[in-house]
């Protein structure tokens, strides 16, 4: 009986320890923009949170970016900058990969939400 | 037996300390800087946070100085004293001097279709930073006819340039600083980093914490989603793609991948290319190189160069895609594009 009683606890504290670890390497956070200029945090926003389609436009000495946030993607919709590189970049959903707008030195990115991808090419 | 379940018990406690201990995991260090016109993206894994932050350091000005010195239109540059020196010989730094023979082979070896002279070319399309204009044909023939990399004169420790041309060395000059930065990781005896030098560069120190290689997405030419994905380990990648930069003019796209025997937008039929090899500098060159030459002459240049030890992503305009034989096993569609037919070169 008191074996019984040890192995069920034994048991129950490998199952106990099991889901720990799985959950410390799980992850399952909210996917979040950020928006950096110059390292500077401007905006955070959790996208698992917006219901309706929002734009925000930020603004400094070098330009204006306007970012269009939606339910779980952002993009920059309109720059004054020349390559216009970050509007043609479209929408991003996950961390793969940032966008940039190197002349006005804007990082829109996302972190959480997982994504299977370590990186994107192109 | 109370014995036993004593030490059936001391087992567990060993056990689950040893678990304990087994979670000082590699911590992941990611980065963030601006150089080369881009931003860069670094990803380390080390169990010495303190010791992979010096790493980071290093890298960081390491980028930095490679920078101030192989960028064309930064004021002081190698590249912007011998832009300026009127054909006269410029002494320059060790970077560029370890650079430009490895460049100048790759041109040789692709019969011109990378060419560090054109330059002018990429200035006058306004592809530098300026307003983007189409030139005249006439003006075009005047800048093709002074496209020549054979023209570039290596001494001791200086470069010429003759007068009226310059050189830039945009298409390699990622991979050559992802290369030695691979190189910077690996001396410190970090084994698992992932070096996104601007996306269209990206090397891989060893596999990921876990022993699985790399997954990087492909980027369709056409839309936002990622079409194929790659793995890497101990290895680099390379993509040219006329998506990355261009503008559009009377309803014609133009992009900045030149063809330097027409100083004009390289129309091959290809909308990206990405190459995979150990060195980060072929990708680099050898993606702006393939996509100038086309599909056709692409392929026979990697059958005829297996020296070069590089495997191709191939995507036409017409959104068909092919990959070489040496990306089997690394190569494969993404999810929502697994219907796509792909070819494989043999």
């Amino acid at each position: 009986m008191r074996t019984k009683v040890i192995a069920l606890l034994l048991l129950a504290a490998v199952a106990g320890s099991a889901a720990f670890l799985l959950l410390q390497s799980g992850g399952t956070e909210h996917p979040v923009a950020r928006i950096t200029r110059d390292g500077v945090l401007l905006e955070e926003i959790d996208l698992s949170r917006v219901d309706t389609p929002y734009s925000i436009t930020l603004e400094d000495g070098s330009g204006t970016n306007t970012v269009l946030v939606e339910p779980g993607r952002v993009r920059v919709s309109e720059a004054d900058c020349p390559d216009q590189i970050c509007v043609n970049q479209g929408w991003i959903a996950d961390g793969t990969v940032p966008i940039v707008c190197l002349p006005h030195r804007l990082i829109l990115e996302i972190v959480g939400g997982g994504g299977n991808l370590d990186g994107g090419a192109g | 037996m109370k014995k036993r379940i004593f030490s059936a018990v001391f087992t567990l406690i060993m056990g689950m300390s040893l678990l304990a201990g087994c979670n000082t995991q590699p911590e992941k260090l990611e980065f963030t800087t601006f150089a080369m016109d881009t931003v860069m993206n670094i990803t380390i894994y080390s169990e010495d946070q303190d010791g992979a932050r010096g790493v980071s350091e290093a890298l960081t000005s390491l980028l930095a100085g490679m920078d101030s010195m192989l960028s064309a239109t930064r004021e002081g540059s190698d590249i912007s004293q011998i832009n300026q020196s009127e054909g006269q010989p410029v002494e320059v730094t060790g970077w560029t001097m370890e650079l430009l023979p490895q460049v100048l082979e790759l041109c040789q070896a692709t019969d011109g279709a990378l060419d560090i002279t054109a330059y002018p070319a990429v200035k006058a399309w306004g592809f530098t930073g300026e307003e983007h204009r189409v030139p005249p044909s006439n003006e075009l023939a005047e800048l093709a006819a002074k496209i020549d990399y054979t023209a570039v004169e290596l001494g001791m420790n200086t470069v010429s340039v003759p007068a009226g041309m310059e050189i830039d060395l945009g298409a390699v000059a990622k991979g050559y600083a992802g290369d030695l930065l691979a190189y910077n990781v690996r001396d410190n005896n970090l084994s698992s980093a992932l070096l996104d030098l601007g996306q269209s560069t990206i090397v891989a120190v060893g596999t990921k914490p876990d022993g699985s290689p790399w997954r990087i997405g492909v980027r369709d030419p056409e839309g936002e989603d990622y079409f194929a994905v790659v793995e890497l380990e101990d290895m680099a990648m390379g993509t040219s793609g006329g998506y990355q930069r261009y503008f559009e003019e009377g309803g014609v796209t133009y992009w900045h991948i030149l063809d330097p025997k027409t100083a004009a937008p390289a129309r091959s039929g290809l909308s990206s290319v990405t190459v995979v090899s150990p060195s980060a500098l072929t990708c680099d060159g050898l993606s702006t190189a393939l996509f100038v030459m086309g599909l056709e002459d692409g392929t026979q240049f990697w059958r005829d160069h297996p020296e070069l030890e590089f495997e191709a992503v191939f995507v036409t305009e017409n959104g068909e895609i092919y990959r070489t034989a040496g990306l089997e096993g690394r190569f494969s569609l993404a999810d929502g594009y697994q219907d796509r037919e792909v070819t494989v070169l043999e």
